[in-house]
């Protein structure tokens, strides 16, 4: 994936500026910066669902796989589902059932062709989540009933049962308890050997233990973008060496 | 200190003579109507007669008056409520949103007696000359539409009470509507969904609001009386179909109370048909709040 000349306005309010970025396949990609700085923005600028926000103005390019997902020929529903997407807050469909969430999408997509197949899908995405195990006797429980890391698995499982080419994360861990969190985090290194995942957060430590490329955004212009070790270990730029050892943020 | 308990008392006091009042109300109900039930047993309920001079009373065709204008109001408004409800907080832009929604605010407190009169004199005619005789003529051979209409009916009333209760019913989807987490919206159009599957996703979520406002509802198409009293036709017999004549409880006691205390039995008859629409405004209630129950578990 590859962003060109992004920028973003809320109304007047200029909030990303000239972004350019080149995400490799299968890694993890950290966006890091402190609250307010636009990394949920920018997320949500490469899969098109800024557009929910009707003040949101967008120029530039997102190209994935060589096609401008901003070009007009684009259905932008078909872009959002090359992305697969966590939020912040775990938003299983409440109402639905465990397996209902995850079918929802390749229903929608059209996907499957028969039931069994569609079983085969979920089960194969609830296993990738690690949650099979722990949901397989009830598929027909409500997604409500699950504890805030199992319904945060779930939305793992909703997201790559779309076969997602790229994976969005905002924050997925930031309303999570430390071994609920630690678990997604186990997720996401497995998840690497068939994705890339690109994870918003505010918190240096999570890129630093498993991100490869990190990008620091303060302010809505991007600081500093190069491999996770070296910009922990040798940061280039004054405001990231701030940030990283704690001193803004 | 002092002042701390004399707010209590009051309160205690104003609580407990609520109380007192409702369960007064009932006890009237059930002391007054009691003659005519034990003249009559059940047949004061399962038979149709209105005759005064004979002390004759069967109310069973205006319990049925009841059920089917409710059940037109609710078919009719269910749809339309639901519709305004989702067209007001997904499609039109803040400032008409407002305003439509002080209309339906608006339209939820005119009194029914404005309703009726415009019912009578506006909706009846309209409803006769373009629904119901088409009906009649083209499709007379099902049996809902088989009576020859004429402009104040079973029907008539039924569409006056679905106009009456949609603001009531969509204002509750639109609260529920309104305050769906905007995350639980992202998540729908994160999966590629288009505007009208959100929609559906969303109206899923809120299906026990759905409910709530249709028990709702249905409990004032229930005990509407002025509006329907205008419109029902007034008159003590089976309905052979929805454009028949009939009455409802709630009409039938509004157009007889006048003269009631004449005879002997009139007055517990009156009050066993208000005992009668107690009972299935009760029901309604139970069934209402089991069935959101059930719905709030699986959550």
């Amino acid at each position: 994936m590859e962003i060109c000349d992004l920028n973003v306005w809320y109304g007047g309010n200029h909030v990303l500026k000239n972004i350019n970025l080149k995400i490799p396949k299968n890694v993890i990609f950290a966006i890091m910066g402190p609250s307010g700085c636009g990394k949920s923005t920018l997320l949500r600028a490469m899969n098109r669902l800024l557009e929910l926000n009707p003040t949101a103005k967008v120029s530039g390019q997102v190209m994935v796989d060589g096609i401008n997902i901003y070009s007009d020929k684009i259905d932008v529903t078909w872009v959002r589902r090359q992305f697969g997407m966590v939020f912040q807050i775990p938003n299983p469909f409440p109402h639905l059932s465990i397996y209902d969430n995850v079918a929802i999408g390749p229903k929608l997509n059209g996907l499957t062709k028969s039931k069994s197949e569609l079983d085969q899908l979920v089960r194969w995405a609830l296993e990738k989540a690690y949650l099979w195990d722990e949901v397989k006797d009830d598929l027909r429980r409500p997604a409500a009933a699950l504890s805030g890391g199992q319904q945060q698995r779930l939305c793992i499982a909703r997201a790559i049962a779309l076969k997602p080419r790229i994976i969005l994360m905002d924050e997925p861990t930031a309303n999570l308890d430390p071994v609920a969190a630690m678990k997604i985090e186990e997720l996401m290194l497995e998840l690497k050997e068939d994705y890339t995942i690109v994870i918003v957060t505010h918190n240096p430590q999570q890129a630093a233990r498993v991100s490869d490329y990190v990008a620091f955004l303060y302010l809505g212009e991007l600081v500093e973008v190069g491999e996770t070790s070296q910009v922990f270990t040798r940061p280039i730029n004054k405001l990231t060496e701030k940030y990283v050892v704690g001193r803004i943020g | 200190m002092n002042t701390d308990k004399a707010f209590r008392l009051s309160l205690f006091f104003f609580t407990i003579s609520s109380f007192i009042i409702v369960a007064s109300i009932v006890v009237s109900l059930i002391a007054t109507s009691y003659p005519i039930f034990m003249r009559d047993g059940l047949s004061f309920i399962i038979r149709g007669a209105w005759n005064p001079v004979r002390e004759d009373y069967g109310i069973l065709p205006a319990l049925l008056g009841t059920l089917i204008t409710s059940a037109i109001a609710i078919a009719i408004a269910l749809p339309l409520s639901i519709s305004l409800a989702v067209f007001s907080s997904e499609l039109i832009p803040g400032k008409f949103k407002i305003i439509m929604n002080n209309i339906s605010d608006l339209m939820a407190s005119l009194p029914s007696v404005i309703y009726g009169l415009w019912g009578l004199f506006v909706l009846a005619p309209i409803l006769h000359q373009f629904v119901m005789m088409p009906l009649h003529t083209h499709l007379g051979f099902i049996p809902l539409f088989s009576t020859r209409p004429v402009p104040t009916n079973l029907f008539t009333a039924g569409v006056l009470l679905a106009i009456m209760i949609v603001p009531f019913a969509s204002s509750v989807i639109r609260e529920a509507y309104s305050a769906i987490p905007y995350y639980l919206k992202e998540a729908a159009y994160s999966l590629g969904m288009n505007r009208w599957e959100v929609i559906r996703m969303m109206l899923g979520y809120i299906k026990s609001a759905i409910f709530a406002g249709t028990f709702l509802a249905l409990g004032r198409a229930m005990g509407e009386t002025v509006a329907v009293a205008m419109v029902v036709g007034n008159i003590m017999r089976f309905p052979k179909s929805l454009f028949d004549m009939g009455y409802t409880i709630s009409s039938l006691i509004a157009s007889q109370f006048p003269n009631a205390e004449v005879y002997e039995f009139m007055v517990p008859a009156l009050y066993g048909g208000a005992f009668m629409l107690f009972i299935m405004g009760l029901a309604i209630n139970l069934i209402g709040f089991s069935m959101m129950r059930r719905m709030v578990v699986h959550r």
